[in-house]
């Protein structure tokens, strides 16, 4: 085969499996609790940061998994009960607020870190052939993890009691707490996982990105994008949504330039929000 | 002479700050049903939101036992052992027939709801549905079916028959009745009188949100029923 | 109106000595915040009035910027070239009022999926203006715009930005007072209801976006000048967010509340983000705290202030309003076989009812057999899968509440839903204008001072109407309900849907309700369906009777034939023994 095809096969299939697992997040906590989550972006970021400081300790890089999963939970806990809780008839509102939060975070990492990039060591810095054709391995793994958390987190949604507790608190509020549901904190728990599945996203993609205090902004968009086009709630639609952003970006981006791919980004999106905001597959 | 079960006193209250029900009281023993009754309109589904705990009590109080339901949330009450069929939005429709049955009790044998399946063979058939796709009447029969399978003292139920076709509204009194006869004790706000008088061992009409009659099987009269609900 | 032309007098008077006393620096700094206020003032048009928020407004400044610099580099040595930098605002404005147009007529709710379309064409905008070098300069800008002729020094500019921003206050100040700002500020609190008084919605808010864009292209087009530097920057989202938090922390319900937001918070920003790290954290928090506690913002504070001013509130000469442009002939109604269906569960099936001449139509039936549907397929809101509905003989496709009572088809919901944050006049004068005004009304402060014989007859009915300054929330619940029913009454609707209006009145209310509609029905001569549960008023009331079961029409005909029908008993309360 081609070498060249491979790599580019490759190279945006990576893309659109990177991106699905940076949007997991926000999937649960927008597509499923339906909280517009500005400051999603920061979260991967956090996540990213965290792994930067394990490393520069000298830390295996495993070690970021858990520290990033703690850190998140530790933040998201009064975010959720100080934010997010007030604001759940207040969409509109909630916006506003988290995107505060997300301005806030952004200078806080800014003022901890400074402004500008860091870069992580590639954990596994090894390259290995595909059918022919060197690839780097990491990519490879990260795309194998991905995948993996990416399927059993679908598989947790739709085999699990939880999944569909959450699915019942969702659709009708009222009667889960008829049949004994404590709606509260299952909301709570589900936005804080949601955030947690955020932190990881940034620890894996770290090494390959450039880490610093703005990288959130490009990634809370584009995941609102995935999602918007996707649809809300589905896993179909978050593969869907991603590969549709992350297919046409990348090859956008191969065929004319960066700015091309982002535009087509942004005019998709653009077209989704307006005329099918429940998505490919949506019924409007 | 506390042999209720459930029992409320001078329950008061409505939506935001309104008061739409006033000075309600009633109480049910184990093995007994309490119908409530009224037109449409007259603070029947208030009430029974009051006694759940999804509206504030202006005034009154409710108990469970002999216990104090105030402070609790809808959630505590039915843990502690208060079912609760609402009027609408009834059934979890993205889940299906049977995650709507077994969702707070995995791994619970749906065989224990085999005799009720037996009466409602249409429901067995659709286990693996979405709820969403049932009709108005197949989802009363679910939501029925799901308190009677949570198995607890006692049941609020809002209009059960409701849209339900009158073979199944007989079946579904069979069932109250054979639920009563182990030990259960229900609230239920009814308009089908066919049920209500299977079922009742007490009653009270409403109008305007206050009680304007109240007694047991003894003085239940249809023609006065009917008045009542001006028809 | 005096009050407007006093404060508008001492600001401007203010703001031309400030540079006296502050010196070249100052006065250019300020005369930057003053332009940015002028943008901000349109984020709060949007947002505080209308209800929707614009996140992208840095589009329509960076447009205008690119334009007048253009411009200016092309003929800054020629006086007339003033006259082209109001076509650079008008251009911005145009293209807000398109979009919004678009935008609203594609999906009429304006939640944040509005804020985000906004946010993305914004960015969109950026990659353009980034990357298309031979036109804007690209990545380093279009440099080295000459000043304006006459105004090149650092404080010349500053008069002009002060003037243009007391101009635009006025302005402000003046859409919020005239009908329009009242029409916005409804639509912002429900959106449906005032379709249902026969308003385009989507073309009032897209003229709230489109005077925003506007607002946001004054301050683009004198940015060139003053900066000399237009660079992508000023498009994308830095600026668009920054006015977001300046008009929330200012206070979007108020017209001076963006002002000071932009220019305190914005010079306070440029000069303390050098010195501490920690200013952007302070002002994140405090945004975040507007948003939760305090959506007022600084602007809530200069309330108390205001009412010091010299503000005359006397009761103003009613004026007899133009007759309504709705046909006013008797109306006729015919539904045809119409079945609905929400998900997989059929609503209404094979429903058919004809309302032939005017008088007062009962629709009963138990819960759940279609009744409320029936109203909400009528006007557009449950799609008809089969069957048709005539209206004047007319077959009705894709029925709008919009056009339906510009047909003279008004509804009052089961809920009352009056405007809770409007008084009780601003309440009244929505129905009044309904049907009855153009764009120049809504413009014309005499438009407020309307009033029609049905609306001098209810107020007499109804004493708690005349209080007109009372908030409409602090309305008691049955009061609320005639407040709605007047409204709907007020718009001489041919055909009226009254969904249990007597829903948790008194006796004595529910007695006047009666009255208000048979005098209704004598004196406008319509046809009233109403869905109503209480036998007893339906007895009184009805001249003929539906009674509704599964979607479908079970029987009709006068009260005592509804009353021996054994099928009616039977839906009721179940089988006879």
């Amino acid at each position: 085969m081609d070498p060249l095809l491979v790599t580019q096969a490759l190279n945006v299939l990576y893309e659109v499996v990177t991106l699905a697992v940076i949007v997991l997040g926000l999937a649960i906590v927008f597509g499923l609790l339906g909280v517009m989550n500005l400051a999603h972006g920061e979260f991967i970021a956090l996540g990213a940061y965290v792994a930067y400081v394990c490393q520069s300790h000298g830390l295996p890089y495993l070690a970021a998994v858990p520290a990033a999963i703690a850190a998140c939970a530790l933040l998201a806990l009064p975010v959720e009960r100080f934010l997010i809780r007030p604001l759940y008839d207040r969409p509109f509102d909630t916006l506003l607020a988290t995107w505060g939060l997300s301005l806030f975070m952004r200078k806080a990492i800014e003022i901890g870190f400074g402004g500008g990039y860091k870069s992580l060591k590639i954990p596994v810095s090894d390259s290995v052939l595909v059918l022919g054709t060197p690839f780097p391995a990491y990519r490879l793994l990260l795309m194998a993890l991905c995948a993996a958390l990416i399927a059993a987190l679908l598989l947790w949604y739709r085999r699990s009691v939880a999944g569909a507790r959450v699915k019942a608190m969702v659709g009708n509020r009222e009667l889960a707490q008829a049949v004994g549901i404590r709606t509260d904190r299952l909301a709570r728990d589900t936005f804080v996982v949601g955030l947690c599945f955020a932190g990881l996203a940034g620890v894996m993609v770290a090494p390959l990105v450039s880490v610093q205090p703005y990288m959130g902004l490009d990634y809370v968009l584009r995941s609102f994008f995935v999602l918007v086009v996707g649809g809300l709630g589905s896993p179909l639609g978050l593969l869907s949504g991603a590969a549709a952003i992350g297919g046409v970006e990348s090859a956008m981006s191969a065929l004319v330039d960066r700015t091309a791919g982002y535009s087509t980004v942004l005019l998709i999106a653009i077209f989704f929000l307006w005329r099918r905001p429940h998505g490919i597959f949506g019924r409007s | 002479m506390n042999t209720w079960v459930f029992d409320f006193e001078d329950v008061t209250g409505g939506y935001g700050g309104s008061v739409v029900v006033r000075g309600l009281t009633g109480a049910v023993a184990a093995g007994q049903a309490l119908c409530v009754l009224g037109r449409n309109g007259v603070g029947k589904s208030t009430l029974l939101r009051l006694l759940h705990g999804f509206l504030p009590l202006a005034r009154g109080s409710v108990r469970f036992a002999g216990r104090d339901l105030a402070g609790l949330d809808p959630a505590r009450r039915t843990a502690l052992g208060v079912s609760f069929a609402p009027q609408e939005r009834i059934v979890f429709d993205d889940l299906t027939v049977r995650e709507n049955l077994t969702l707070m009790r995995p791994g619970h044998p749906l065989a224990a709801l085999a005799p009720y399946f037996a009466r409602f063979p249409r429901l067995a058939e659709r286990l693996g549905q979405h709820a969403g796709t049932l009709s108005g009447g197949e989802r009363k029969l679910l939501s029925l079916l799901r308190v009677l399978a949570e198995d607890r003292p006692v049941a609020l139920l809002d209009e059960p028959s409701e849209g339900v076709q009158s073979e199944s509204v007989r079946q579904m009194a069979t069932l109250i009745g054979e639920r009563k006869a182990a030990g259960a004790a229900f609230v239920i706000v009814e308009q089908n009188l066919e049920l209500v008088e299977a079922v009742a061992d007490r009653y009270l009409i409403l109008d305007q949100g206050r009680t304007v009659q109240a007694g047991d099987r003894s003085t239940l009269r249809r023609a006065e029923l009917v008045a009542h609900l001006r028809v | 109106m005096g009050s407007l032309a006093v404060r508008s007098a001492v600001l401007l008077l203010l703001l031309l000595a400030l540079p006296l006393a502050l010196g070249e620096y100052w006065a250019f700094q300020l005369g930057l915040f003053f332009l940015y206020a002028i943008a901000a003032l349109g984020v709060a048009l949007c947002w505080g009035q209308a209800g929707f928020l614009p996140l992208g407004q840095a589009l329509f400044v960076g447009l205008a910027a690119y334009l007048s610099g253009a411009a200016l580099i092309q003929w800054g040595e020629a006086w007339w070239v003033f006259l082209l930098l109001p076509f650079a605002a008008i251009a911005a404005g145009a293209l807000a009022f398109l979009l919004g147009l678009i935008i609203f007529r594609g999906r009429s709710e304006s939640g944040p999926y509005f804020a985000i379309i906004t946010l993305a064409i914004a960015l969109l905008a950026f990659q353009v203006a980034n990357s298309w070098n031979a036109v804007t300069g690209g990545y380093n800008g279009m440099k080295a715009i000459p000043g304006l002729p006459g105004l090149e020094g650092f404080s010349d500019v500053y008069y002009l930005a002060a003037v243009a921003l007391a101009c635009a206050v006025a302005l402000c100040g003046w859409l919020v007072q005239a009908p329009l700002g009242t029409l916005w500020r409804a639509i912002a609190l429900n959106e449906r209801r005032v379709a249902y008084f026969g308003y385009d919605t989507a073309m009032l808010k897209a003229i709230a976006f489109g005077l925003s864009g506007v607002l946001a292209g004054i301050a683009g087009a004198l940015y060139a000048p003053q900066q000399g530097l237009v660079t992508p920057e000023l498009v994308g989202f830095a600026l668009s967010a920054d006015l977001v938090i300046w008009v929330a922390v200012g206070g979007r319900k108020r017209v001076l509340g963006p002002v000071l937001g932009a220019v305190l918070v914005g010079i306070l920003s440029a000069e303390l983000r050098e010195r501490t790290y920690y200013w952007d954290l302070i002002v994140a928090a405090v945004f975040v705290f507007v948003v939760l506690y305090a959506p007022g913002g600084i602007g809530a504070l200069l309330a108390p202030l205001e009412r010091l001013l010299p503000g005359r509130r006397k009761a103003l000469e009613p004026l007899r309003a133009p007759a309504s442009k709705a046909p006013r002939s008797a109306v006729t109604l015919a539904i045809d076989g119409v079945s609905a269906a929400a998900g997989e569960v059929r609503i209404l099936d094979r429903l058919s009812l004809a309302v032939a001449r005017p008088g007062i139509y009962c629709l009963i039936g138990p819960n759940g057999a279609g009744k409320t549907s029936t109203f909400n397929m009528l006007t557009g809101e449950l799609r008809a899968q089969a069957g048709e509905v005539r209206l004047d003989g007319d077959i009705l496709s894709k029925p709008t509440p919009y056009r339906l009572a510009r047909r003279g088809v008004g509804r009052k919901f089961q809920i009352p839903s009056v405007f809770g944050e409007l008084s009780i006049d601003e309440n009244l004068r929505i129905a009044v204008w309904s049907a009855r005004t153009s764009l120049l009304d809504w413009l014309r402060p005499a438009t407020r001072r309307w009033d029609t014989p049905v609306m001098a007859a209810l107020r007499g009915r109804y004493p708690f109407l005349d209080d007109g300054g009372r908030l409409a929330s602090a309305l008691s619940h049955g009061e609320r309900q005639v407040l709605e029913l007047s409204m709907a009454l007020i718009t001489e609707p041919r055909l009226l849907l009254l969904d249990e209006p007597c829903a948790g009145l008194s006796s004595e209310e529910t007695a006047q309700v009666r009255e208000v509609i048979r005098w209704a029905r004598d004196t406008l001569g319509l046809s009233v369906v109403i869905i109503e549960h209480d036998m007893a008023l339906v007895k009184q009331l009805a001249e003929h009777v539906f009674v509704l079961h599964q979607g479908r029409l079970l029987a009709e005909g006068d009260v005592a034939a509804i009353r021996s029908d054994p099928r009616v008993h039977e839906v009721y309360v179940g089988a006879a023994e």
